[in-house]
């Protein structure tokens, strides 16, 4: 089982876990026909961590939330939140939730507020403070009928209405879907507000700018599989470190040097990547007049791509 | 530069884009029309084997002819009777109407689905971002659309062709095709007014409110015009009118088509001219985008059920109030013709023995029972949109179970239609008392409560369905009505045995007020439907939600 956190609880469902486990799925598992949407699915988030769900489309990413909503059944294996089992206590723990949703399907003839005020009677709790700071925020225009929404406008009534209820556990799938930069801003101080507060979060994005930027750990989905999670330092050692080398004189041939690939010349600068031990390049190095020396951990993009197979030397390079 | 390549370009389709969207709507308009046309065939041959078979001799023809050639009441609700002596005369009289109406309402729903429906749930944008505008392609789909009249004639005109080769029936091919055509010609029209109403209104429901608005006025213009009060000439006012002008079987008159080809033609001009003059996803008739909370039944799953059905359930309302209305102002005198004649003896076999008012309306409230049961239909299709949609999810994902959301929409259904019982028994008694039918409130008002049964059984299958088939619903719930009112049409002349006839829910409603309500047997169909309800609620909560 993934473990993020330092602790190991043991047990499933007892008075600690409810204490301590925001999420824990042990076994999960769905299959439709022959398909395996997702496979065998174990973690445990502890309570306040803001964790990052990667993988591409039809990964099994908002199978996974579907699983932990309780909306749909799982094949094999079980999830809880907060210890509550999530199909046969949902309604208890839907209390401790908060969901968005990446498409706001949201009642066409129902205004902005009263649509709030809709979901946060069947919530049951509301900062109404925080509601109309959320509103001023989100720059939204609670009069108006969703139907006039545009899709932006849509994903800002559902991130507010989830917010607004300060619950313990935010699950987030694609919260971003339509929403301008500065909008993202907006979203991104939540966030940070949230996990200051204490409170849990559960981010499936695919824009990995925002899950480097808000999360403690990332876990990421390989057709149904979780192949890593982790924090982003542990999962250095997926991809390697990019180094940038100015020389003063002659190149020499960094090709053969043991971990050194993806050599690039341009004059007198060369750009390489390097996997596992440094000290081989770094002997070489400090023997051919080296003027300058610039090297750089690898982004989560390019763990992301070294993970699906893709040449990271071909991603754009992170500022 | 590889020339080959730059020679063979994309690859082709094989359908020309400036017919890609015709064909796409086609292909629904066609189903839709050759599942409708089949309907449209089958009442009018069944309309005209049930007449040889029920009035067999010259003398029971005539008798029929006096009795009901010159009702005003009748004339008023399903157009005038000509020439009821011959098997095409009553064919026309018995069909047309109903007939009319079910095309019109058809007609206004595809187009306005097809149109405002696909803009609604964002597709059309896609089509649009092809090799298309706007204009070109509202006109593709009033193209698809023909494509379904198409079909929906050429199955009502081979089935009255198939029956009128019966040497008691003997309706020419010629005349066949043409009653066919006036049969469909209401749909075209209204199939044109949807597509207008579709660049009018901001949304679907909105569309089909205009086009449904219109075809009610056209019908209580059609209604003065026949109702021998001197206002005959208003007939010219109302498509429904220029329908009925067509005369077909009887007394043809092609040159009526003209108004209607007429009206059609300059009708599509407006929408295709209209859809290229707005925005896409805006309308024509000024849209209030901005409005103040009104937040008094928002305060949970249950409230908000209500807000989002009480139009379409006053629409529903009004409409059986009116039918109500109606049924009981003609009473006394369609009643009156059933006495002595040999009427008494098809009321009879109709379930609806002896005489009168009671009689007449024992039958006629068969109407109002489909009106109730369709709206039943509606509930069950409206609470699967919800969870289709993705709506659903935002309450479920709350502290608010599966369970409590289905029994919810469910206690809503139940009482919108025991409302609809009681609205049907009073303004039904309101027009017998006014007219003196001597039809008592109690009478009426269980003839009423008598008609809500069915609905419920139907309710509670739809229901069912949810639970366990919910890609189902639509087809489930629509084909248990429509089946049990084919049983009833064909079954009207005796040609189904019991075990056929047992299996449509209106067979099993007695004939209220003409015979009292037999609560044992709606006893069984309510508890029929409760026990799918119960099924279909368990299911609901073993099973994962579903999108379209």
């Amino acid at each position: 089982m993934h473990q993020l956190g330092s602790f190991d609880v043991q047990g499933f469902g007892g008075y600690d876990q409810v204490e301590t486990t925001a999420i824990r799925t042990e076994g999960l598992t769905k299959r439709y026909g022959d398909v395996d949407a997702l496979s065998d699915l174990s973690f445990e988030i502890p309570r306040g961590e803001v964790v990052g769900y990667l993988g591409p489309n039809g990964a099994g990413k908002t199978t996974t939330i579907r699983l932990l909503l309780g909306l749909i059944q799982p094949t094999a294996g079980r999830a809880e939140i907060f210890g509550l089992d999530c199909q046969h206590r949902s309604v208890d723990a839907h209390r401790r939730l908060a969901y968005v949703p990446g498409e706001a399907n949201l009642w066409p003839s129902l205004t902005g507020a009263e649509t709030l005020h809709l979901l946060g009677r069947v919530q049951g709790k509301v900062d109404e403070a925080y509601r109309q700071e959320l509103v001023a925020r989100f720059d939204l225009d609670p009069s108006k009928k969703v139907r006039a929404y545009s899709k932006g406008n849509r994903q800002k009534v559902v991130l507010i209405a989830a917010l607004m209820t300060r619950s313990d556990l935010l699950v987030l799938d694609e919260p971003t879907n339509g929403l301008d930069p500065l909008m993202e801003q907006a979203f991104r101080r939540c966030i940070h507000e949230a996990k200051e507060r204490g409170q849990t979060i559960f981010l499936s994005s695919h824009i990995m700018s925002e899950v480097e930027a808000l999360c403690d750990q990332v876990g990421i989905l390989r057709d149904g599989r979780l192949v890593e999670m982790g924090t982003l330092a542990e999962m250095r050692h997926l991809s390697a470190l990019t180094v940038e080398a100015t020389f003063d004189a002659a190149v020499p041939d960094l090709s053969r040097v043991p971990g050194v690939s993806s050599v690039q010349q341009d004059g007198r600068v060369v750009r390489m990547q390097v996997r596992g031990d440094v000290e081989p390049l770094l002997k070489v190095l400090a023997v051919s007049g080296v003027k300058g020396l610039l090297s750089r951990e690898p982004s989560l993009e390019e763990l992301f791509l070294a993970i699906y197979g893709a040449d990271p030397s071909q991603t754009t390079p992170a500022p | 530069m590889n020339t080959d390549l730059a020679l063979v370009g994309p690859a082709r389709t094989g359908r020309s884009p400036g017919t890609v969207i015709a064909h796409l709507t086609a292909r629904k308009a066609i189903r839709s029309g050759v599942l409708w046309g089949y309907i449209f065939g089958i009442v009018v041959a069944s309309s005209a084997l049930s007449y040889v078979s029920i009035y067999k001799t010259q003398a029971q023809r005539h008798r029929l002819d006096v009795a009901f050639g010159s009702n005003n009441a009748t004339s008023a609700l399903f157009g005038p009777a000509a020439r009821l002596q011959t098997v095409a005369g009553f064919t026309v009289f018995k069909a047309s109407m109903t007939l009319i109406i079910l095309g019109a309402v058809w007609g206004l729903l595809t187009s306005t689905r097809l149109l405002r429906g696909e803009e609604d749930s964002g597709r059309w944008e896609l089509l649009l971002a092809g090799q298309t505008t706007r204009r070109r392609a509202t006109a593709q789909v009033i193209a698809g659309l023909a494509a379904g009249v198409g079909a929906l004639w050429a199955l009502t005109a081979l089935i009255t062709i198939v029956a009128g080769r019966s040497s008691k029936v003997h309706i020419a091919a010629g005349p066949a095709m043409f009653l066919a055509l006036a049969l469909v010609s209401s749909a075209v029209m209204f199939l044109a007014i949807g597509a207008l109403t579709s660049q009018l209104g901001a949304t679907r429901r909105q569309a089909a409110a205009y086009a449904a608005t219109v075809l009610g006025v056209s019908y209580a213009v059609r209604m003065a015009a026949d109702s021998g009060v001197g206002l005959h000439s208003l007939r010219w006012a109302s498509p429904l009118g220029w329908v009925e002008e067509l005369q077909p079987l009887t007394a043809p008159r092609p040159l009526a088509l003209v108004p209607i080809i007429a009206f059609t033609i300059a009708v599509l001009i407006a929408a295709v001219h209209l859809a290229g003059a707005r925005d896409l996803g805006a309308s024509t008739v000024p849209d209030e985008v901005h409005d103040t909370p009104h937040l008094r039944l928002l305060s949970g799953p249950l409230g908000l059920a209500i807000r989002l059905i009480r139009s379409t359930v006053m629409g529903w309302g009004v409409a059986i109030a009116v039918s109500g209305l109606l049924l009981g102002l003609v009473a006394k005198a369609a009643g009156g013709t059933i006495s002595g004649s040999s009427l008494k003896t098809v009321f009879t076999r109709l379930g609806a023995p002896g005489a009168g008012a009671d009689a007449y309306l024992g039958v006629a409230f068969l109407m109002v029972a489909i009106l109730v049961a369709f709206s039943a239909v509606g509930q069950v299709t409206a609470a699967r949109a919800e969870e289709s949609a993705g709506r659903l999810e935002h309450l479920v994902v709350r502290p608010f179970s599966r369970s409590s959301w289905f029994w919810g929409r469910l206690l809503v259904a139940v009482s919108v239609l025991v409302v609809s019982g009681v609205i049907a028994g009073l303004f039904t008694w309101l027009g017998t008392a006014s007219e003196h039918a001597g039809v008592g409130f109690a009478t009426t008002l269980s003839a009423g409560l008598n008609v809500v049964p069915p609905a419920l059984c139907i309710l509670g299958i739809g229901a069912l369905v949810i639970g366990i088939w919910p890609r189902a619903t639509s087809v489930a719930t629509y084909g248990v009505l429509t089946w049990s009112l084919l049983v009833e049409i064909i079954g009207g002349i005796g040609a189904l045995n019991h075990w056929v006839l047992d299996t449509s829910v209106f067979h099993h409603m007695a004939a209220a007020p003409a015979v009292s309500p037999n609560w044992g047997t709606d006893a069984i169909m309510v508890a029929v439907g409760a026990a799918g309800a119960v099924i279909g609620g368990y299911g609901l909560t073993r099973r994962d939600l579903q999108g379209e």
